[in-house]
């Protein structure tokens, strides 16, 4: 097969060398506007004050290690899933267990709850996303409505419904991340550009419109336009594999956590990383991350069995909570932002909750 | 028939290890890293690299000094809804323990 279409002149090497050129210049765009830190910002920023955060309550009933939960839009029940196949959807109050299915495939990596709280979606090592409509009924199998929507050619890592029940985010192990539509399982959109695994993704928040990031093993983290597939940003300051990415509320940057034991935040508007949340103590990695209501807090758990608090403006750490017995794989702020809730390796799933003194205390005082 | 995938990365990391434990058919024959192309191959992606290195280039950008203004008065605005920072009145707070209530 011929040399596809090669313009006058152009070469691989020349190819290579514009693309170096490119580079280059991106770079130094970036810096000119590199004008200030973020911490240094922040300095004038109220300090908080000691945090007193609990576990409120402790979820067990999954065999095996629990490696991804999302809370339903009711701020009241969550779907978590493990090692072992199990996916169960809880009511947080109460710690029942609503609704449990057995997926037919070990390590379900991906589970989401629908925007209408009447379904989930979830995958893993089957390479696929299937979505489960809930029954009211609690004796109904719900194994009996599957409906499979998503198709890769490797594990499924990640999936996200959309603003509504009808499509479907997923990032593979495939290196691809997709949209799908789910009744009819139609391929919608792809996107390709990651070289490696991707491990995470997270919608926009909606008002700022049809965007989306990703991360995963190649250390860059993608923002995408869903509608074309066009990859429109891509940040490379990571040291090893990304594994969560999330929005600030605002939509105008996102947190990542990764294996080099930093989580980072970038803004999308000044094009670049603004701060990194690391101390020379924390040496293991960061499995997941999220924003509190405001974007002040960060919330970040690691694979040394704690969750670390950052403040996101100062750059500091403002607390470490202990209670897991292994490595914390998910870590979720509630939809109303007054709790939070993290998952491990030690099968179970803990709600948190709790607050700053000495914010309380300034509030009060300038009523 | 179950075919292991070759993993250049850290064994110890946990999702690592679910391949080669899974009992599952894996009939994907994907790699962590992309394997060597032919020269066709090749350019096709330099000029990708190209073009998608151009349209980042051509973004618009602002001064991080602006966005991080923008960063902290999001931040103010809404701290006081912030339940994880300002706390929750404790008549609000479904989750509550009964015990009584230590005034500050």
């Amino acid at each position: 097969m011929a040399c596809q279409g090669l313009s006058k002149g152009e070469t691989v090497s020349s190819l290579r060398a514009e693309s170096e050129n490119l580079k280059a210049k991106l770079e130094e765009e970036r810096s000119k506007l590199h004008d200030v830190e973020l911490h240094q910002v922040a300095e004038k920023v109220e300090a908080l004050g000691q945090f007193v955060m609990k576990t409120r309550r402790t979820l067990k009933g999954h065999g095996n290690k629990v490696l991804c939960m999302d809370w339903c839009r009711d701020k009241r029940r969550i779907v978590s899933s493990s090692q072992d196949g199990k996916v169960i959807v809880w009511d947080a109050y109460t710690t029942n267990k609503e609704h449990a299915v057995t997926m037919p495939c070990t390590w379900v990596m991906a589970c989401a709850y629908a925007p209408s709280g009447c379904a989930i979606a979830c995958g893993g090592l089957d390479n696929k996303c299937s979505v489960y409509p809930l029954s009211l009924d609690k004796n109904e199998n719900l194994s009996a409505k599957k409906k499979s929507v998503a198709m890769h050619t490797n594990y499924l890592s990640s999936c996200s419904f959309t603003n509504s029940d009808m499509q479907l985010l997923t990032s593979s192990g495939d290196g691809t991340c997709a949209l799908w539509d789910v009744e009819s399982g139609q391929l919608l959109q792809s996107f390709h550009g990651h070289s490696a695994d991707v491990l995470s993704l997270n919608l926009a928040p909606s008002e700022t419109g049809n965007t989306f990031v990703s991360g995963g093993c190649d250390k860059k983290a993608n923002v995408w336009d869903m509608r074309s597939g066009q990859n429109i940003q891509s940040f490379e300051t990571h040291e090893s594999d990304i594994n969560c990415v999330r929005y600030y509320p605002s939509g105008d940057a996102f947190a990542t956590g990764s294996d080099d034991a930093t989580c980072r935040l970038y803004d999308l508007r000044a094009d670049r990383e603004v701060a990194i949340y690391s101390k020379e103590s924390i040496i293991f990695g960061a499995s997941s991350v999220d924003f509190s209501l405001s974007g002040r807090l960060l919330f970040a758990g690691y694979n040394d069995y704690t969750i670390n608090v950052w403040d996101v403006l100062k750059g500091t750490r403002v607390a470490i909570l202990f209670g897991h017995e292994n490595r914390v794989s998910t870590v979720r702020v509630s939809p109303d932002g007054t709790a939070f809730c993290s998952g491990s390796w030690d099968n179970t799933l803990r709600r948190w909750a709790g607050y700053s003194f000495r914010f309380v205390y300034c509030c009060i005082w300038t009523l | 028939m179950i075919i292991t995938q070759i993993h250049q990365l850290d064994m110890a990391k946990g999702r690592r290890q679910v391949s080669q434990m899974s009992e599952f058919p894996l009939f994907s024959g994907s790699f962590n890293r992309w394997p060597k192309m032919s020269t066709n191959n090749n350019i096709a992606q330099a000029r990708k690299l190209v073009e998608q290195l151009r349209i980042e280039a051509g973004i618009e950008r602002i001064k991080v000094s602006k966005a991080a203004a923008d960063l902290m008065s999001y931040c103010e605005q809404h701290a006081r809804s912030d339940a994880l920072l300002v706390g929750v009145p404790t008549s609000e707070n479904p989750f509550k323990d009964k015990k009584p209530c230590i005034l500050l």
